[in-house]
């Protein structure tokens, strides 16, 4: 570890204690999983009140659950000693190590959470200064400890059927654990519970379990990404009928499917576009237009699927309107333009009343009323029984988003694979190259723009009604600068990264909300240190990582070599391997 | 604070050997409720509690804890504690939306006190329609909310929906009215385009042309300007001797300043979104001559009006109570009364929302405002109107209307 | 015919605001090819320190005119330029020099950040200072005896002294910056660095500091803007910035990015456009309420036909 190295203790000096390392390790552990005989907590409103003795509560049974993981990482090489499949298959060592820190930062959150949530440190019970001390030995042991050899599990041969059970149950727990998460009211526990989750991830990555996990997914890829869907669809009924989840969910989803959008023109191509929410704005108001409101200003309401079509088109029609002129200068006025555009659409829509243009939007009333969707005599305002599960209103628009969502999921994955999108990577690359190679680069940069328009259009015309009004103060630049951070922190060019970084952008503040003044202010800091720190994203695109870190050869030559594996994929010529080699 | 520490140490120390010792285990919870029998109703707040209009947001959430704490004290509904669930709405439509949805599915909530904006209103009802939980607005002047899409053949869209301020269609022409009565003929309309500037303006546009005056000019801005030259130039062309603002404070200030710096000195009239002393602040010594129509009687003529301001004072909130203060007090007080009919017969907090919306309708007591009741499109039947001058940096009492 | 003639001094003053806000764009982008979207905000910081060394003062208010104008409102422009050129330099050290070799999105998404950063953080603690008032809400800016609220009168039209004010410091900000970069050797190792920044370096030019003085004399302009600002609309907040900055920026483009002259030509046919537009467009779309858009149309027909902008040369387009 870096830190250690500061305090430039020399490795070997520590080889004389990698036995008492593992057996104090151990004792933490063990520790941790005592306190939970004692009270964490004086008061019952820390956590989710941790203030019984030996009646641990859900939060306090997820760190018994880390605490004796971390203890078997700990106690195993004590246990077998002499190299084998066992011994080299996890990487124990670094996992104790990653295991150690993650119950420090675990016990830390807890004790800090129930100090601040009870108003004072006087309220911590012996349990949770146990935990802390666990948590400090934990540390110590664990940067102690040698690394260990790369973990070998990765590799291993694993029969078809044990690799798609783990995906099924890896994919379970997920949805176990957002379902959990959600469910957690307190500001404080569902903290804790985030870094919980976040420590047990990192470990389980650095123990080398997640390599054999990756290799499962990447060998069953069909499988992974139906079971995700199938997750996904699941969801609803782990909520039993709670609707504020279930209404954030949906807004989680429909979110997602614009910063997909967006990531096609900003992660694909490389152009920035500031008024990206523009066109999810158009894709609503077309949509609520032509929803049979009476407060719309026609009264034609042909059938949703014909509406989602035009909303789409609508949308890209603007795309095209604005990216033809621009897209001939370069990048970096088609920032500023996309950003005018966006405040001219917002402006217009808030001018479209009757007083000072056509009455079209109502102005900054909006079009209200929006009617519930209504598909195949499916009403979709109205909850309904399932498998003896209600499902409400924001489920079924869940489930229809969710289908969006596959669909934009489906086309961006596509696009990426095929001709065009080499053509958008080389044009992000290096335009001047690409052009010369004979890449009609106006034509695609013109591609993804409408492209990228018309998946917000169609994310667009399912919001208005989920929203039930379109008013033209939710399509301010702000929404754009977090759309565009949905796909910096995730990463750019990424499917997974942009997921991730949109739930995170919108769950948090929804469950965070006694630091909601300072969300902005987090949000403005979250983009320096990204781009300073990160720029390729959580998630990151190996190809755009390079891009980011030019100087990182490891990196360059792993990159090269996923070329090249996907060049022998696609090409079966193998000509093309030996010549790159 | 060090004191109240070592006090906190203390009584931790001695209850934590306590806890240690002999802390009962998970399953004996439910039979430690000490508060016997009190059942629990809970009256929500949804409105800007943070972000630029938390100032207001924040005043109307205290004033409803006062109301709720001031029963709660008296007794108000025997057997029932009244508790107070504030839901932030950032002024966003969104957001007010996931704070409905959370409050709906909450089984305690009786009714909300809420919306500010009207745009969040719209959002916010049609969640606590289906949930049959009570809405009150103290602020939302949008006729639409009560009267429907066409106010000409008025039809009620929500029946949960009352509101304890008097909508624009109340005021305009109370404006236009008095305008007219102080001899001003000619008057410049500006609005600010959102629903309540608009709003304000076409209802006093029509009872201003059909009182004998002229519009000589019509012009709007936008919400987030800050530079009205170009229309302060446009309205001073058509020489108006009064320019009435559909809008609120933090635009018109500066608009009051920037007309009479480019030498129009005609007085500006609103709305209840420009009477605040912030609006003198921002004017500076331009703002006197300048007037506003307000709901209610001012609040020194009236003594539960003075009531209310005192108990404010003295329960010492962080937040000045805003300019819906008295409104919002009124709006919990009239949940609360609707709440002794429904509560009294009613076994769990679920049950009793339907009947405190049929309860609501019928609810009739003084309030910090005048008399509080609701006519059968749940908008309050009291039309007192006060129109204020700023004379010397301060609003005063010009004439109370009815 | 006196309202054309009163909407063109509207406009020159609109102008001359955007001009100086627009000179911080275009110095910077000249020498490290940079948008700096956080621009406007240091504008808005420079309004902000205007104000908070006028309550430092004592808040002076009844003033006589003379004490008004040459000694409150020269401090005040002294302590606005103090704080935005600190916080300029504080973002080009601590932001964007470590992206300078970054790929150009970075610095871009920085600055976004940046200037949400900055509004927010003024909304949030500027009240926390000593002194200083809740600055979630408008704050009225002090009147200056002499200039706040006076006008000339000739005939029907109204020369208000407030735009006297943003004209005259339009135009006496434009002399210094002539003289400076033309006559001081800053002033000419920034030409050179914007020419070639390699090169210069290899003249021995240090391109670190060329780089900070541009922020900084940009930053200073946008602090005499923050104060023209105040003394125009009567008051400031922390969102004062977006809009001017994005309307600078259009003057900048307009005016052929990277180049000083043009920036202040851009502003003040930007201003005089946006006046006039809202006179002489008939009809539904000639109102007020149109104005920003004519705006941003304008920078985007001038994208289309003149990338170059009205003053720029050919190629200068590098990105």
């Amino acid at each position: 570890m870096k830190f250690l190295d500061s305090l430039s203790i020399p490795r070997e000096k520590l080889a004389a204690f990698q036995l008492p390392a593992h057996i104090a390790g151990t004792v933490a552990a063990l520790l941790g999983i005592a306190s939970l005989v004692f009270p964490w907590s004086y008061s019952h409103v820390a956590l989710d009140d941790v203030a019984y003795a030996g009646a641990p509560s859900a939060l306090q049974f997820n760190y018994l659950g880390l605490a004796i993981f971390v203890a078997v990482l700990f106690a195993v090489p004590l246990v077998v000693r002499k190299p084998g499949k066992l011994r080299d298959a996890v990487a124990w060592n670094t996992g104790a190590k990653f295991g150690g820190i993650g119950l420090f930062v675990v016990g830390l959150v807890a004790v800090l959470a129930i100090g601040l949530e009870t108003g004072g440190l006087v309220n911590v019970d012996p349990g949770g200064w146990i935990v802390l001390v666990a948590g400090i030995l934990a540390l110590v042991a664990g940067l102690v400890l040698d690394p260990s050899p790369a973990p070998s599990m990765g590799k291993f041969k694993t029969p078809r059927v044990v690799q798609i059970l783990a995906i099924a149950l890896g994919l379970g727990a997920v949805l176990m654990a957002a379902a959990f998460a959600l469910s957690l009211d307190g500001a404080g526990a569902f903290l804790f519970y985030l870094v919980f989750a976040g420590v047990l991830a990192l470990t389980l990555v650095r123990t080398g379990v997640f390599g054999w996990l990756a290799q499962c997914a990447a060998d069953n890829k069909q499988v992974l990404v139906l079971a995700a869907f199938v997750a996904a669809f699941v969801f609803p009924f782990t909520q039993n009928g709670s609707e504020a989840n279930m209404s954030i969910a949906t807004q989680v989803l429909i979110f997602s499917a614009t910063a997909l959008g967006l990531n096609i023109v900003v992660g694909l191509v490389g152009l920035l576009d500031l008024g990206y929410i523009a066109f999810l704005g158009a894709g609503a108001f077309t949509a609520a237009t032509l929803s049979g409101s009476v407060y719309a200003a026609t009264n034609w309401h042909p059938p949703f699927i014909v509406t989602v079509l035009i909303s789409g088109t609508v949308a890209s029609i603007l795309g095209l309107i604005i990216g033809t002129p621009t897209l001939r200068v370069s990048g970096d006025y088609l920032a500023i333009v996309t950003l005018a555009f966006g405040e001219i659409f917002r402006i217009t829509m808030n001018n479209l009343d009757g007083t000072d243009g056509p009455r079209i939007t109502n102005g900054s009333n909006g079009i209200n009323n929006v009617p519930e969707l209504s598909l195949l005599g499916f009403n979709f305002g109205a909850p309904h029984t399932l498998l003896g599960v209600e499902i409400g209103r924001f489920a079924n628009y869940f489930w229809l988003m969710l289908v969006v969502l596959a669909v934009i999921m489906v086309v961006f994955v596509n696009l990426n694979r095929s001709r065009i999108g080499r053509g958008w990577v080389a044009i992000r690359e290096d335009e001047l190259a690409a052009e010369a190679m004979g890449v009609n680069t106006f034509g695609l940069k013109i591609l993804a723009f409408a492209g990228g328009a018309f998946l917000a259009g169609l994310a667009g015309a399912v919001k208005a009604h989920h929203d039930v009004s379109v008013t033209p103060d939710q399509y301010v630049f702000l929404e754009s600068a977090f759309l565009l951070a949905a796909v910096v922190l995730g990463g750019m060019g990424t499917v997974l990264g942009v997921l991730v970084g949109a739930t995170i952008l919108k769950l948090l503040p929804e469950k965070l909300r006694f630091f909601s003044d300072y969300r902005l202010l987090l949000f403005g800091l979250l983009l320096v240190f990204m781009m300073r720190f990160r720029p390729e994203g959580l998630i990151a695109d190996e190809r755009r990582q390079l891009e980011f870190h030019a100087e990182d050869e490891e990196l360059a030559e792993e990159v090269e070599e996923d070329l090249i594996n996907y060049h022998d994929h696609y090409n079966p010529d193998a000509l093309v391997k030996e010549e790159l080699k | 604070m060090n004191r109240r520490l070592v006090k906190l140490a203390a009584v931790t120390f001695v209850a934590g050997t306590l806890a240690l010792t002999g802390c009962g285990s998970r399953a004996d919870t439910s039979s430690t409720g000490s508060a016997a029998a009190k059942k629990v109703a809970k009256i929500g707040v949804i409105a800007p509690l943070s972000g630029d209009l938390s100032a207001l947001g924040l005043g109307i959430k205290n004033s409803v804890d006062l109301a709720i704490k001031q029963a709660n004290d008296s007794n108000a509904i025997p057997g029932w504690t009244l508790v107070l669930a504030a839901e932030d709405d950032e002024a966003k439509p969104d957001v007010g939306k996931n704070a409905a949805t959370k409050l709906s599915s909450d089984n305690e909530v009786v009714g909300v006190v809420g919306t500010l904006n009207s745009s969040v209103a719209q959002s916010v009802t049609p969640v606590l329609q289906p949930a049959k939980i009570v809405q009150v607005s103290p602020a939302n002047t949008n006729p639409t909310l009560t009267q429907g899409k066409d106010t000409a053949n008025p039809a009620r869209p929500y029946d949960n929906y009352f509101r304890t301020c008097t909508t624009d269609a109340v005021q305009g022409p109370t404006a236009a009215t008095y305008l007219l009565s102080i001899g001003v003929k000619q008057v410049a309309t500006i609005h600010d385009k959102k629903s309540y500037g608009q709003g304000l303006v076409e209802a006093f546009s029509k009872a201003f042309t059909a009182g004998g005056g002229t519009i000589v000019a019509a012009q709007t801005i936008n919400p987030d300007d800050k530079d009205f030259s170009a229309v302060v130039t446009n309205v001073k062309a058509a020489s108006p001797a009064a320019v009435f603002y559909g809008g609120e404070y933090p635009q018109a200030g500066p608009l009051s300043k920037q007309m009479k710096a480019a030498g129009l000195n005609v007085p500006l009239m609103g709305g209840d979104g420009i009477y605040d002393p912030a609006y003198v602040d921002l004017a500076g010594s331009a703002a006197n001559g300048d007037l506003a129509t307000s709901v209610g009687a001012p609040v020194e003529s009236l003594s539960s009006a003075k009531a209310f301001v005192a108990a404010y004072t003295a329960a010492a909130y962080k937040d000045p109570m805003g300019a819906y203060g008295a409104q919002s007090y009124d709006a919990a007080n009239a949940i609360i009364n609707a709440l002794k009919v429904s509560l009294a017969k009613a076994t769990d907090a679920k049950s009793a929302r339907g009947d405190t919306v049929t309860a609501l309708g019928s609810v009739s007591f003084d309030g910090a405002t005048g008399k509080i009741a609701f006519d059968k499109y749940g908008d309050a039947t009291s039309k007192v109107i006060t129109v204020y001058k700023v004379t010397g940096g301060k609003w005063g009492t010009e004439k109370i209307l009815s | 015919m006196d309202l054309f003639w009163q909407q063109l001094i509207n406009g020159l003053s609109l102008g001359a605001l955007y001009a100086l806000i627009a000179v911080g764009y275009t110095v910077v982008y000249g020498i490290v090819q940079l948008i700096n979207f956080a621009h406007g905000e240091i504008f808005m910081v420079g309004a902000f320190g205007a104000f908070a060394t006028w309550v430092v003062l004592g808040s002076p208010k009844q003033l006589s005119w003379q004490a008004a104008i040459f000694g409150v409102l020269p401090a005040m422009i002294l302590g606005g330029m103090i704080a935005s050129v600190a916080v300029a330099l504080l973002t080009e050290r601590l932001a964007y020099r470590p992206l300078r070799d970054a790929p150009r999105l970075a610095p871009l998404i920085t600055a976004i950040g940046i200037s949400v950063f900055l509004q927010e953080f003024v909304r949030l603690f500027f009240g926390d200072i000593p002194g200083m008032p809740d600055s979630k809400r408008a704050i009225p800016f002090p009147t200056i005896t002499g200039i706040s609220g006076e006008a000339w009168h000739l005939g029907n039209v109204t020369i208000q002294l407030s735009s006297v004010f943003t004209i005259g410091a339009l135009a006496i900000c434009t002399v210094f910056l002539w003289f400076y970069v033309n006559r001081t050797k800053t002033g000419r190792a920034m030409i050179a660095t914007s020419q070639d920044p390699s090169t210069a370096r290899l003249m021995g030019i240090n391109v670190d500091r060329v780089i900070m003085s541009a922020f900084a004399v940009g930053a200073a302009l946008a602090a005499v803007a923050g104060v023209a600002h105040g003394l125009r609309y009567g008051n400031i907040d922390f969102r004062m910035g977006f809009l001017a900055g994005l309307k600078a920026f259009t003057a900048a483009v307009l005016g052929g990015i990277g180049n000083i002259n043009g920036a202040v030509v851009g502003g003040l046919v930007l201003g005089v456009v946006e006046s006039m537009a809202t006179t002489f467009i008939p009809g539904q779309f000639g109102s007020p309420a149109w104005k920003d858009v004519w705006a941003f149309v304008l920078l985007i027909l001038v994208l289309v036909f003149r990338p170059q902008g009205l003053l720029g040369s050919k190629g200068v387009d590098r990105a």
